[in-house]
C-alpha cells in the first residue's frame, strides 16, 4: 500500500518535471530531432536505444527516482587549482616543508614534470576554520569562506589521468579519449530543455582561449549533435550566427521565414516527409533564439547592487561576468551551464603560474563571483534545486616541482591525480559538510576516496537517473557516462 | 501493451517456424538475451561460455556437460533452464523471478535434440552468390539487385513507388556520385537526351558522373571519416599536421577507381610492397592520421602505444565492422574474439618507426607537383639502398666484438647536479646516472687506453636503458648526444689534450633518424635513441687520421645533452660504456673505393632529391630488424602492465585454412583475399548507405552479434559478391549498377500508407529522403550561387570563419582566404580536431579524432542559424541573387531561374507567388529603391538555399 503510494508520488513528480517538458519538446522543440534521428534508425532493431521511441517517448524515460535538482552549474578551473593552497590543510606537510620527499611516496608513481627526488612543500597560505561547520578554507578565499556552511567539500577526488587534455575529458565525458558525450549532453538527452527559445546546454569560457581538447569537452559524442553544448561567446555573436547578417533586418527575416514555411509546407504536402515539419519548427526556434539569446546574455541591465556583488564589468570578458550569466541562464531554464576558467596550472615555471605570484590573482578573480553566485541563487530561492559544482581536472603534488632537475625560481606544484578537492552546493546534498580525508601530506585520498565516475553517478542520481540505466548502445556496448568500470553514488553526501 | 502484442506475435512466429531450430536464428538470440551476460566472453561464470562452440560442447566447473548433442535430458543447459527447482534454475531465480518462456526452452530442446548443430553468426559465414529470387512484377527490375528488393517488398505487402522524374533523379545521382548538383547545362542536356534516348540517357549520365574529377572528391570525403583524417595532431596541443598529400592521394585513388583490394593493401602496407611507388608510400599515411600528444609532460611511449591500438581498432572498424576495441581489456562479450587475439593483432603495427615525436617522424618528402612523383620515388629508393650498402660493411665491423676493447677504470663526472656512478663488468666499466637528472648535463669521461693497444682507429659509444630486461617491454626515455668530443690525453706536464678528428660514424641501423655525425655539429641532433629506448644502441666513430698511442695515454669523451623536450624530459644518456679499436679494417672501410663512389653517388642523389619542391608528409616505415620490439598482452588493457609476449596473427574465427599472416602486408592481403567473409560485405554496405542513407546492416560499425541483422541478407551478399568477384573490387562498377537500378530510381513521395506500414523505409518501397552531409551543404550552396572553385587538390584552405571561434591552443593563424581558396569544396577546408569548422560541426560532421563509421543526422535550430546567417552562406545568397539578377530583367524569370538552380525543378504557380510575395514584402521594408531591389533578391536567394528540398536529397 505504502509502496504504491510512494510510486504514485514519484510518478507524479516525474510527470511534472520531465514528461511535460519532454512531450512539449517533442512536438516543437529540441526533442523532436532526436525522434527524427531515431526513426531513421528504427530498422536497427536491437541497436535502437531503449529510451525514447518514436511512437511512445514516455516509455523511454528512466523513471527511477524524483530528481533533486533541475539544473547544474559546473565551474571548471582549467589547469587544476592547488587544493593544498585552498581547501586541504596539512599541518604535517608544513612541518616537513623543504625536506626530501620520502621514497615510499615516489615508488611506482608517474609525474609530468617532477624528476628524481623532489622536496616537500607546505601549505603556502594560512588556513582557518569557517562557519558553524568549521570547514578549513585558506585565506585566499575570503568571500567563499562566508559560504562554508553551504558547501559540501570532497577532499578525496581521484582520477586516472595526469595530463591536462585526457584528465579534462575524464571530468566531462567520463573517458580520457575524445569522442564521448559530455555530462551536459547526457543530461539534456535525458531531460531536454525547459526553455523553448534557448538550448539546454550552454558553455561559457573565460581566459582567452579554448581548453586544450577544445569542444570535445562539451561534445555530444555518439549522441545526436542536438545535445551538444552550445558555446556562448563574449565577443562577436553571443551564440554563433545568432545575429542576422548586416542589411538583413528582423522584419526581412520574418518575411523570409514566412515564405520558407509556406514553401516547406507545400513540399510536405507533396512528399509527406515528417522531417520537413521538424525543419520548419527548427527554423522557428532559431528565430526565437535570435532574440532570447542576446536578451539572456545581456548583463548590462542588471542592477548596480548585482554588479557590486559579482564584481562584474559588462562588455569585458571575465569569469565574474560568466558567473552572473550562469545565474541568468539558470533562471531561464537552461539545464546545464558549464563555465571554464583558465590559468590554474600552478607549476611555478613562470610568474603567472606561480603559487606565490599569479595564483593569488587567480584566487581574487574567482573568489568573489563564485561566492556571489551562491548568494544570488540563494536569495532567489534557486539554490534548492540547482547544483553548483566547483573543481579542476586533478590535484597538485605536496612536493615542490623541480622541473629540469633543479630548484626553480618560482614556487609551484606538479600534477597529482591521487587527491584533489571538488565542492558542491545546492539541492539534494548536505551543506556545511566535508567528505573524505587525504593522507598526512595531502598526496593520496586516504579515507573515502571518490573517483570522477562516482561524482558522475552522484550527479545523475541528483538529476533523477540511475547511472547504470542511462545508457545508449553504441559500438557493441551499452555506453554510459560512468563507463564500464565500477561507479557508485556517494550516498553519504546526499541530503 | 504494444510490447505484449509484439511478444505474442513473436511467439506465434516462432511456434510456426520450429520445423528446424537453427542455432543462429533461434538459439543464439536466446542465449545472447538471457545468458551471455554471465556466460559470455567477458564473464564465464562456472567456466561456462555460450560464445564458443568448444565451451558449449564441453564441461562446466560442476563437471556436467553443457550440451550433449541429441540428448537434451543429459545436457546441463536444458536441465538447468527447464527445472522447476528454484535453487537450481537458470537464469538464477533471485535476479530473474520468471524462468525462460516455454517456447524458448522448447527451441533449445529441439536444437539439442537435432544434434546441437553449431553455426556461425551470419557475418562469419562465407559470402554466397544467391540466385535471383522470383518477383511478381518482372517489368520493374532494371538491375539484378532490384529482384532482391522487390521480393522483400512484396513479402512485406508493399509495392514500389513510381519512377522519380528525370530532374529529381539527376539531382540525386549527381549529389550522390560527385557531391554537387548538376549545372543548368547538364540538366538541360540530360532532359533533352532522356526525350531522345530514354534509358540510354541515364546510362550516359552515370558514366559522365563517374568520370568527373569531382567524383574522387566526394568519395574521398566519405573515406576521410573512416580513416579519421585531420590537418592537426589532436590531443594536448593539437598542432598542425601536414598530411594533405594523403587526402589528394585518396581523391586520385577514387578517380582512378583503384580496386578496393589494392586500395586496402596500399594504405595498410604500401611501404612493404616491392619497389613501392610514391603513391604507395603516401597511401600509408592512412594510419598516420592517429592522434599525437605533444602536451608538456606526456610520455611518447604511452601515446605511441595509443596510436598502435587506434590503428588496430580502426582497421577492424573500417574493414571488418567489428568492435575490436572491446577486446583490449577482455574477451569479446558476444563475438568469438579473445583478448590474446587482440594483442596478437597489435603486433602487426607495433614495429613501425613512428613514435609520437613532436616532429611526427618518419616523414616522406612528397613532391608538390605530382609529375615529380616517379623521379622522387626513384631517388628515395636510391638513397635508401645506397645508405644500406654503405652502412652494411661498417655495421659488420661495429658488431664484430674482436674489433673492440672495452675501456676500464673510467672516471665519469657531470657538469651539474646529475650524478654519475661507475660500475665494473668483466669486459668494461659502465657509467650510469643515479637519482635526479638535471637538464643539459655534460658528461666528461676519462679512461686509460688499453696497454696493448698501439693505435687508435675507432671509438665505440654504447648507450643503454637503465634496465635491459624491462626496457624491452616498457621503453625508457632515450637521449640525444647533441655535442661530442674525443680527446687524447698523454702524460707529462706540458701536454695538452689533443682533439681527435672523426671522419665517419656508423650507426646500428641503416637509416637512423639522425646521423651520429651530427653530434659534432651545432644543433640538437646527433647520436641518439630518440625519444625512447628499448635496446642498447651503438655507434662507431672512425678516426681520420688514426693516431699512434703513446704509453699511458688516456681518452676523454665529452658528451653534451642539450635537448630537453615536452618541457619535462632531459634526453640524457642514462647508462653506457666505451670501447676502442685499433683495427686497420676501419681505415680500409673509409678508403674503400667502391664505398667512396657510393658516398658521392649518395650525396648527388640527396641533393637531387632536395632540389624537388616537396612537402614532408608522415608515412609508415618498419623498424630495422635489429630494433624489433616484442609485443605483449596488457593486463586489463593497461599499457603499463605487460603480460606474456605475443606474435602477429589474425583471429581464428576469420582465418581460412592455410592463412597465417605474419606482417602488415600479409595481414592486408588477408583482408582482401576474397575469403574474408566481412570485407566485401562491409564495403558494399557502406556504399549502399551512402546512397540510401541507411545500410542494409544499419549498424555500419558493428556486424557482430550485438549489431543489427541485415534487412536484406541476400541483397547484401549479392552486392558483396558482385563487388568482389564480378567487378573485381571496382567501386565505380558497383555504384553504376545501384544508381541505374529501379530501386534507386523510385520517387521519394511518402504516401500515408507507406508511412504507416514502413515508417523508416527499411523495405525500400520508396526512395529515401535524407539531409545532405555537412560537406554537400556547403558545396551545393557554392555551386548554386556560382561561387564554387572547381580546383582539385592542394593544401588545406581557410574560408571565412565566425569571429572568436579560432582560438587555438598553440600558434596556428587562420587568415580567411580572399581569392579562389575562399570558395573551395568542403573537403579542402583545414580540419583542426579541437576547433572543428563551425558549420560542419553543426551539420554533424565528426571531428575526426577516431574512425567514424557513420554519421547520425540531426535537425537543429543551430543549423538554421548557419545556413541563414553564416558569412560563407550569406556570400552564397548574395552571389545567387546577383546571378538571378543578371539572368533576366523579368522578376518571374529571375525567381524561376533561382528556384531551378537550387532544386533542379521549375517552380509551380504557388511557389512563384510565394517567392514574389517575399520579394515585394522585403522591398517594401526598405526605403532606398536600388538597395531594396538588391536586398529583396538576396532575401529570396537565402530562402532558396534554405529550402527543405535543397537541404535534403
Amino acid at each position: 500500500m505504502n509502496q504504491n503510494l510512494l510510486q504514485h508520488v514519484r510518478k507524479a513528480q516525474l510527470d511534472h518535471t520531465t514528461r511535460r517538458h519532454f512531450l512539449r519538446d517533442c512536438t516543437t522543440g529540441l526533442g523532436a530531432m532526436w525522434l527524427a534521428a531515431q526513426s531513421a534508425q528504427a530498422a536497427g532493431g536491437k541497436f535502437a536505444p531503449p529510451v525514447h521511441s518514436a511512437s511512445n517517448p514516455l516509455d523511454a524515460l528512466p523513471a527511477h527516482f524524483a530528481p533533486k535538482v533541475k539544473r547544474v552549474i559546473y565551474l571548471h578551473m582549467i589547469g587544476a587549482p592547488s587544493q593544498l593552497e585552498l581547501f586541504d590543510y596539512k599541518p604535517m606537510l608544513e612541518k616537513y616543508d623543504g625536506k626530501d620527499c620520502p621514497q615510499s611516496y615516489l615508488e611506482g608513481k608517474r609525474f609530468a614534470f617532477i624528476k628524481g627526488t623532489p622536496k616537500l612543500l607546505g601549505n603556502q597560505y594560512p588556513f582557518k576554520k569557517h562557519g558553524q561547520s568549521g570547514q578549513f578554507i585558506s585565506d585566499r578565499l575570503p568571500h567563499l569562506a562566508r559560504h562554508a556552511d553551504d558547501l559540501c567539500v570532497i577532499r578525496t577526488m581521484q582520477t586516472d589521468q595526469f595530463n591536462h587534455g585526457p584528465a579534462q575529458l575524464m571530468v566531462h565525458t567520463g573517458n580520457a579519449r575524445m569522442g564521448y558525450p559530455s555530462i551536459g549532453s547526457w543530461v539534456t538527452w535525458g531531460l531536454g530543455s525547459e526553455n523553448d527559445d534557448l538550448p539546454g546546454f550552454l558553455v561559457l569560457l573565460s581566459g582567452g582561449r579554448l581548453p586544450r581538447v577544445g569542444k570535445a569537452l562539451w561534445s555530444s559524442g555518439f549522441l545526436p549533435s542536438v545535445y551538444q553544448g552550445v558555446q556562448c561567446r563574449s565577443q562577436g555573436d553571443p551564440v554563433l550566427n545568432v545575429s542576422n547578417p548586416k542589411d538583413i533586418s528582423r522584419g526581412m527575416r520574418r518575411a523570409a521565414l514566412d515564405s520558407l514555411k509556406q514553401l516547406n509546407r507545400k513540399t510536405h504536402e507533396e512528399f509527406g516527409d515528417p522531417e520537413t515539419l521538424t525543419r520548419i519548427a527548427q527554423y522557428e526556434m532559431a528565430f526565437r533564439m535570435q532574440t532570447a539569446v542576446p536578451e539572456a546574455m545581456d548583463i548590462s541591465k542588471e542592477p548596480e547592487s548585482i554588479h557590486q556583488l559579482y564584481g562584474t564589468n559588462p562588455g569585458k570578458e571575465s569569469f565574474a561576468n560568466n558567473c552572473l550569466l550562469a545565474r541568468r541562464l539558470a533562471e531561464r531554464g537552461v539545464r546545464y551551464i558549464q563555465l571554464f576558467d583558465w590559468g590554474w596550472d600552478s607549476h611555478g615555471a613562470g610568474k603567472n603560474e606561480a603559487l606565490n605570484e599569479g595564483f593569488k590573482d587567480k584566487c581574487k578573480q574567482m573568489d568573489q563571483p563564485v561566492a556571489a553566485l551562491l548568494t544570488d541563487l540563494k536569495q532567489r530561492g534557486m539554490l534548492d534545486d540547482t547544483l553548483v559544482v566547483w573543481g579542476g581536472e586533478f590535484g597538485r603534488t605536496p612536493m615542490r616541482e623541480n622541473r629540469g632537475g633543479g630548484e626553480m625560481k618560482f614556487v609551484g606544484r606538479d600534477h597529482n591525480p591521487g587527491a584533489f578537492t571538488t565542492w558542491m552546493a545546492g539541492g539534494g546534498i548536505k551543506s556545511g559538510f566535508s567528505y573524505g580525508e587525504t593522507d598526512d601530506l595531502g598526496y593520496q585520498s586516504a579515507i573515502n576516496p571518490v573517483h570522477i565516475r562516482d561524482l558522475h553517478a552522484t550527479f545523475l542520481h541528483l538529476m533523477g537517473f540511475d547511472h547504470h540505466k542511462l545508457s545508449v548502445p553504441f559500438q557493441g556496448l551499452e555506453q554510459k557516462l560512468t563507463g564500464v568500470l565500477p561507479a557508485k553514488v556517494i550516498k553519504d553526501i546526499l541530503a | 501493451m504494444p510490447l505484449r502484442c509484439l511478444t505474442a506475435l513473436f511467439f506465434v512466429f516462432t511456434a510456426l517456424s520450429v520445423v528446424g531450430e537453427t542455432f543462429k536464428d533461434h538459439v543464439r538470440p536466446i542465449l545472447n538475451r538471457h545468458c551471455t551476460k554471465c556466460h559470455g566472453g567477458v564473464k564465464q561464470a562456472g567456466g561456462v561460455s555460450f560464445v564458443y562452440e568448444k565451451s558449449v560442447l564441453g564441461k562446466g566447473k560442476s563437471g556436467d556437460t553443457i550440451v550433449v548433442p541429441g540428448k537434451p535430458e543429459e545436457s546441463a543447459l536444458y536441465k538447468r533452464i527447464s527445472t522447476s527447482d528454484e535453487d537450481d534454475r537458470m537464469p538464477p531465480a533471485d535476479e530473474h523471478p520468471e524462468p525462460l518462456p516455454s517456447h524458448e526452452i522448447e527451441s533449445i530442446r529441439k536444437w539439442i535434440e537435432a544434434g546441437a548443430p553449431w553455426d556461425n553468426h551470419w557475418s562469419f559465414e562465407a559470402i554466397q552468390n544467391p540466385a535471383l529470387p522470383a518477383v511478381s512484377n518482372k517489368d520493374w527490375p532494371r538491375q539484378k539487385l532490384d529482384h532482391f528488393v522487390l521480393n522483400k517488398m512484396t513479402e512485406k505487402g508493399l509495392s514500389p513507388a513510381s519512377d522519380a522524374n528525370p530532374e529529381r533523379w539527376l539531382r540525386r545521382a549527381s549529389l550522390d556520385l560527385i557531391g554537387l548538383p548538376p549545372t543548368m547545362d547538364e540538366l538541360d542536356s540530360f532532359l533533352t537526351s532522356v526525350k531522345a534516348d530514354g534509358e540510354k540517357a541515364y546510362k550516359n549520365e552515370v558514366d559522365r558522373l563517374l568520370s568527373s574529377p569531382h567524383y574522387g572528391e566526394r568519395w574521398a570525403s566519405m573515406w576521410m571519416d573512416q580513416i579519421r583524417y585531420a590537418d592537426s595532431k589532436g590531443l594536448g596541443l593539437d598542432g598542425k599536421r601536414s598530411i594533405w598529400k594523403y587526402r589528394d592521394w585518396l581523391i586520385d585513388a577514387f578517380n582512378e577507381d583503384l580496386p578496393y583490394d589494392q586500395f586496402t593493401i596500399k594504405q595498410l602496407a604500401g611501404d612493404l610492397l616491392p619497389d613501392p611507388s610514391m603513391e604507395d608510400l603516401i597511401a600509408t599515411a592512412a594510419h598516420r592520421n592517429t592522434q599525437a600528444n605533444n602536451e608538456g609532460g606526456t610520455d611518447d611511449e604511452e601515446f605511441r602505444m595509443m596510436a598502435v591500438l587506434d590503428r588496430v581498432n580502426t582497421t577492424w572498424q573500417v574493414w571488418q565492422a567489428t568492435t575490436f576495441g572491446c577486446v583490449q581489456c577482455h574477451n569479446h562479450p558476444y563475438d568469438p574474439y579473445t583478448n590474446e587475439e587482440y594483442y596478437k593483432f597489435t603486433d602487426f603495427f607495433n614495429n613501425t618507426t613512428d613514435a609520437d615525436t613532436q616532429q611526427d617522424h618518419p616523414l616522406l618528402r612528397v613532391p608538390l607537383d605530382k609529375k615529380d612523383y616517379p623521379k622522387a620515388a626513384k631517388l628515395h629508393h636510391k638513397i635508401r639502398s645506397l645508405e644500406e650498402e654503405i652502412w652494411s660493411p661498417g655495421y659488420a665491423l661495429l658488431k664484430n666484438n674482436t674489433n673492440w676493447k672495452g675501456l676500464k677504470e673510467i672516471k665519469a663526472k657531470t657538469s651539474n647536479h646529475t650524478k654519475l656512478v661507475v660500475e665494473e663488468t668483466l669486459t668494461h666499466d659502465e657509467f650510469r646516472t643515479v637519482g635526479t637528472i638535471q637538464q643539459k648535463a655534460v658528461f666528461t669521461i676519462d679512461a686509460p687506453l688499453p696497454d696493448d693497444q698501439k693505435k687508435l682507429t675507432a671509438i665505440r659509444l654504447t648507450g643503454m636503458p637503465q634496465d635491459l630486461e624491462t626496457a624491452l617491454k616498457d621503453a625508457e626515455w632515450g637521449w640525444v648526444v647533441t655535442g661530442l668530443q674525443f680527446h687524447l690525453i698523454t702524460p707529462g706536464e706540458n701536454s695538452k689534450p689533443q682533439e681527435l678528428k672523426i671522419a665517419q660514424a656508423v650507426a646500428d641501423e641503416p637509416h637512423p633518424l639522425y646521423d651520429p655525425m651530427e653530434s659534432f655539429k651545432k644543433g640538437n641532433r646527433g647520436f641518439a635513441a630518440y625519444t625512447k629506448i628499448n635496446h642498447p644502441r651503438q655507434a662507431a666513430f672512425i678516426l681520420e687520421p688514426p693516431v699512434e698511442l703513446p704509453e699511458n695515454a688516456s681518452l676523454r669523451v665529452t658528451m653534451k645533452h642539450d635537448l630537453f623536450i615536452l618541457a619535462s624530459f632531459s634526453l640524457v644518456t642514462q647508462r653506457g660504456h666505451i670501447a676502442t679499436s685499433g683495427s686497420e679494417d676501419w681505415q680500409a672501410f673509409l678508403k674503400d673505393e667502391s664505398i667512396l663512389a657510393k658516398r658521392s653517388e649518395l650525396a648527388k642523389a640527396r641533393s637531387a632529391h632536395n632540389a624537388i619542391k616537396s612537402v614532408s608528409t608522415p608515412y609508415m616505415t618498419e623498424r630495422h630488424d635489429s630494433l624489433t620490439r616484442p609485443s605483449h598482452m596488457f593486463v586489463r588493457g593497461n599499457f603499463l602492465e605487460k603480460d606474456r609476449p605475443v606474435t602477429a596473427d589474425v583471429p581464428d574465427a576469420l582465418r581460412s585454412s592455410g592463412e597465417r599472416p605474419d606482417d602488415r602486408l600479409s595481414m592486408a592481403k588477408w583482408l582482401v583475399s576474397g575469403k574474408n567473409p566481412l570485407t566485401a560485405r562491409v564495403a558494399a554496405n557502406r556504399i549502399w548507405e551512402q546512397l540510401f542513407g541507411k545500410g542494409i546492416v544499419v549498424t555500419l560499425e558493428d556486424f557482430g552479434s550485438s549489431g543489427a541483422s541485415p534487412t536484406h541478407p541476400l541483397l547484401l551478399d549479392h552486392l558483396a559478391s558482385r563487388f568482389q568477384k564480378n567487378h573485381q573490387w571496382s567501386q565505380k562498377k558497383l555504384l553504376r549498377e545501384i544508381v541505374l537500378s529501379s530501386t534507386y530510381r523510385q520517387s521519394s513521395v511518402i504516401s500515408p500508407e507507406k508511412l504507416a506500414n514502413d515508417p523508416s523505409n527499411q523495405w525500400l518501397s520508396r526512395a529515401p529522403r535524407f539531409r545532405l552531409s555537412a560537406e554537400a551543404i556547403r558545396d551545393q550552396a557554392l555551386a548554386v550561387s556560382g561561387l564554387l572553385s572547381r580546383k582539385l587538390h592542394g593544401e588545406p584552405v581557410r574560408p571565412p570563419i565566425p569571429d572568436g571561434v579560432w582560438k587555438p591552443f598553440s600558434k596556428d593563424p587562420w587568415k580567411a582566404a580572399t581569392g579562389e581558396d575562399r570558395f573551395r569544396r568542403a573537403l579542402y577546408v583545414y580540419i583542426k580536431r579541437s576547433i572543428p569548422y563551425p558549420s560542419f560541426a553543426s551539420f554533424d560532421a565528426p571531428s575526426r579524432e577516431f574512425c567514424s563509421p557513420r554519421r547520425l543526422s540531426s535537425n537543429t535550430p543551430l543549423q538554421a542559424l548557419v545556413t541563414l546567417n553564416d558569412t560563407a552562406f550569406m556570400e552564397c545568397s548574395e552571389a545567387l541573387a546577383k546571378r538571378m539578377a543578371s539572368h533576366s530583367d523579368d522578376l518571374d524569370d529571375q525567381l524561376a531561374f533561382g528556384y531551378r538552380l537550387a532544386t533542379c525543378e521549375r517552380p509551380d504557380e504557388e511557389r512563384t507567388n510565394a517567392l514574389k510575395k517575399l520579394y515585394q514584402e522585403t522591398q517594401s521594408l526598405i526605403q532606398d529603391e536600388a538597395k531594396a531591389k538588391e536586398l529583396a533578391l538576396i532575401n529570396v536567394a537565402s530562402v532558396l538555399l534554405n529550402l527543405g528540398e535543397v537541404l535534403t536529397r
